[in-house]
């Protein structure tokens, strides 16, 4: 499936996020280590305020710092991004790793054509003839689905659904052929019909052009359709990692079971996830879930997040229960055997 | 059978377009375009489409928000049951007739939850005081009264009293569409519309959203019409749903039968949408592709036919589906003149050699047909010849008659016929010709 070259494209390590605020010291991102191998997917899920987006834009440092400050290292291609300076930085923003935001509309100029802005994307990074970068403009327009792209080359953002925006900017992402694309919930503002679709171009131009992509959501849903590997963060913590089947078939945090039960799904009543994340300035002592947890034992609240206990090869998880003299069973029924009566589907599959 | 709470008829609303010096009306947005159901007691009705099928306007215009173009909307709740017509045809309790204190009161028993929390509250009003607000507009004039009433509607939809005296930005979005539920609930309504309310929360909260109106619900005996564009939400709360598309209601029933057994392919291709959370069955749904089409100018017959994956063929044809589909595609496409031979011969000329400058015509033909993924033949020789034909006037750059080939030739009934809503029983309705009797062969030879 992936990752026959063993360096990752990308290597996170103890990265860490913090803000200066009126109200003392904000820890957005508290140390987490994780790589992206070679054409590989990785999501990152957890609730909104978990860090999750925080976490993404320190990978290119487009955190303003300050107030922000970013610690640990980043290796993109062998690369340490954090000692790169701006100048540096930016030929590596937007080229050789691009970002798409949740929100097309936002991240537009609405007074300038869209062709305009493709065009301008391609010219900063290379020195390219009108002409031609025009032409390049319109096949990317085209290779995203926007149809008789030559036309709507000259027309301006408001002319645009929200899907065919989202494609755009997926379109203006290409431009450099990245080999990082780092996508922060592109579909969450879209319907679900157009989401289908845009996952779907995405997952196709991911194999065209052999990108690796960091793909940022909170819907498990879209997790399934998309990832290879699956990260889950809380509260600016990682709480377990692991290949995408592992994931749903033997969710081992009770975090990612919560989140889990959560997917609404015909004929079982959920209800959420009682109580709310951890205050970003104070966090708790121990496992940052523990005081939602319905599984927290007093040992879950003392010291720091809990180790990452390896249970398979690329699945851990940061949970007390998983340690040596604790009972695992105890956390792991809340979700395996639940889970599989849950979707008949998923037990029989073997394949990969 | 109980006389209904809501029962909406042939309501439209157009937007009417203006043009030129004069601002003469050239035509007119039909965002809704005669839509009727009714709503019973206790029931919640989910109205789901995509983004421009017209939900939110049905919405707005149900709850005279916006002024009806035409038709009737019947409310019954807040003690007004059990009248009848008067002489005239005209009913007591049309909404869309009422003068200004019955609106008033109106607007006490229905009220209106909106999708985005952060944009419904004033920003500098203590959340307390602008749930209040609603009891001193319609007459409560003892403040302390008014507080005691909304501490405890607060408690009740998951906040605490203490709440009354905060500010919105200090609550997350979740806490905020639950604040707004009780606003909702402040006057002590019949009939609620919530309009996407939790499409702007995250997956976790919007469990907890739904589960407390599912629970709101059955505490206060509310009826409600849920609108989504997420066939998932529809399911957890509500009791039966209609389907919507460019200002039609195109299928409506009970939710389970809806979603065992769906007669539209709009409603099977939503329901396909919905992602699955299980990563070993990837993208296997139905593609809807392209987006809701134009109200201004909606497609003829059957609105759906331009996106739809089960349109019918004429009965003497003998395509298979997608092949059928990408032929009627391709013939759109000539038809608005959308197709540019010139990068087509470019694509060509780059693909061959640097010498040549002449494309032959047949390379041309063949592109087109990849273009649009049509076989080099098609499985019907007659019709391949037209398609032949036809791909040759177009390269002679006679588009016009290219045109008229592929219309004379190529005709679904879908664009001729308007479909009517055909009974499955149990109020389960749709509109799709495929569902009348003359079809049904085609459909058959269609599913497999």
């Amino acid at each position: 499936m992936s990752a026959p070259n063993p360096e990752p494209v990308l290597e996170v390590e103890g990265l860490s996020t913090t803000f200066r605020t009126d109200e003392g010291e904000l820890i957005a991102v508290d140390g987490i280590d994780f790589e992206v191998h070679e054409g590989e997917t990785v999501c990152i899920v957890g609730e909104s305020g978990s860090g999750k987006t925080v976490a993404t834009e320190s990978v290119t440092r487009l955190i303003k710092e300050p107030p922000g400050t970013i610690d640990g290292t980043v290796r993109f291609n062998g690369r340490d991004l954090m000692t790169l300076n701006k100048k540096e930085l930016r030929r590596v923003r937007g080229k050789q790793i691009a970002h798409i935001f949740q929100n097309p509309q936002e991240a537009m100029n609405h007074c300038y054509s869209v062709g305009w802005q493709i065009v301008e994307a391609l010219t900063v990074h290379d020195d390219v003839p009108k002409a031609e970068a025009r032409a390049r403009a319109i096949d990317l327009m085209d290779r995203v689905g926007i149809a008789n792209a030559s036309a709507r080359f000259d027309d301006y953002p408001h002319e645009f659904s929200g899907g065919q925006k989202q494609r755009v900017m997926i379109a203006m992402a290409l431009v450099g052929n990245p080999d990082l694309l780092i996508a922060d919930e592109p579909t969450t503002a879209l319907d679900v019909t157009v989401q289908a679709q845009i996952l779907k171009l995405l997952n196709e131009l991911q194999d065209d052009y052999g990108m690796s992509m960091l793909f940022v959501t909170h819907d498990l849903g879209v997790v399934a359709e998309i990832a290879d590997r699956v990260i889950v963060m809380y509260s600016g913590k990682v709480m377990e990692r692991a290949g995408v089947y592992d994931i749903f078939e033997q969710p081992a945090h009770p975090y990612t079971q919560a989140l889990m039960d959560c997917i609404p799904d015909k004929g079982r009543d959920v209800g959420g996830i009682p109580g709310s994340l951890p205050n970003p300035h104070d966090p708790p002592d121990g496992c940052r879930f523990a005081p939602r947890c319905e599984h927290a034992i007093e040992d879950c609240t003392v010291g720091t997040q809990p180790e990452e206990v390896d249970l398979d090869d690329d699945h851990s998880v940061s949970c007390v229960f998983y340690q040596s003299g604790y009972d695992s069973t105890v956390v792991e029924q809340g979700g395996t055997i639940e889970r599989s009566t849950g979707d008949g589907t998923e037990v029989e599959a073997t394949d990969d | 059978m109980t006389e209904p709470i809501l029962s909406v008829r042939d309501l439209k609303k157009h937007y009417p377009l203006k043009a030129g010096l004069l601002n003469r009306q050239v035509g007119a947005a039909k965002a809704v375009d005669g839509i009727s159901f009714d709503i019973y007691p206790g029931e919640t009705l989910g109205l789901v489409g995509e983004s421009g099928c017209g939900k939110s306007t049905a919405a707005t215009s149900i709850m005279h928000l916006e002024e009806p173009t035409a038709g009737e909307v019947i409310f019954n709740g807040g003690g007004r049951a059990g009248t009848s017509r008067n002489e005239d045809g005209t009913h007591p309790n049309d909404v869309t007739r009422f003068n200004k204190t019955e609106l008033k009161s109106f607007r006490r028993d229905a009220q209106m939850i909106f999708q985005d929390p952060a944009s419904s509250f004033n920003p500098r009003m203590p959340v307390g005081d602008a749930v209040a607000e609603l009891l001193l507009v319609h007459g409560m004039s003892d403040r302390h009264r008014r507080r005691v009433i909304v501490e405890d509607l607060l408690e009740r939809v998951g906040l605490s009293a203490t709440d009354y005296d905060r500010y919105p930005h200090e609550f997350s979005g979740g806490q905020k569409q639950r604040i707004a539920l009780a606003r909702a609930l402040v006057l002590n309504p019949d009939f609620i519309v919530a309009d996407e309310p939790v499409s702007a929360l995250d997956v976790s909260i919007k469990a907890e959203v739904l589960k407390l109106i599912n629970d709101l619900q059955e505490e206060f005996g509310l009826s409600m019409l849920f609108i989504s564009h997420d066939m998932s939400v529809i399911a957890k709360v509500c009791d039966r749903v209609a389907v919507m598309y460019l200002g039609e209601i195109v299928e409506i029933g009970d939710t389970d039968t809806i979603f065992e057994s769906p007669q539209h392919p709009y409603s099977e291709a939503l329901l396909s949408a919905i992602p699955t959370p299980d990563p070993r069955n990837r993208s296997q749904g139905i593609e809807l592709t392209g987006e809701v089409p134009d109200p201004s100018n909606p497609p003829s017959g059957c609105r759906f036919h331009t996106r739809c994956h089960r349109v019918i063929q004429p009965e003497e044809f003998d395509l298979g589906a997608e092949e059928w589909r990408n032929v009627l595609h391709l013939r759109d496409q000539v038809a608005i003149d959308a197709l540019e031979l010139d990068s087509i011969r470019e694509n060509a000329l780059a693909d061959r050699d640097k010498e040549e400058t002449e494309i032959p015509d047949s390379v041309i033909k063949s592109q087109i047909r990849d273009e649009f993924d049509v076989p080099e033949t098609l499985t019907d020789p007659a019709l391949d010849e037209t398609l032949g034909e036809a791909l040759d006037y177009l390269v002679d750059e006679d588009v016009e008659t290219a045109t008229k080939t592929l219309k004379e030739t190529f005709q679904t009934p879908c664009e001729t016929e308007v479909p009517e809503h055909v009974d499955h029983g149990d109020g389960h309705r749709s509109a799709c010709l495929r569902n009348g009797s003359e079809h049904e062969r085609v459909e058959l030879a269609a599913d497999d």
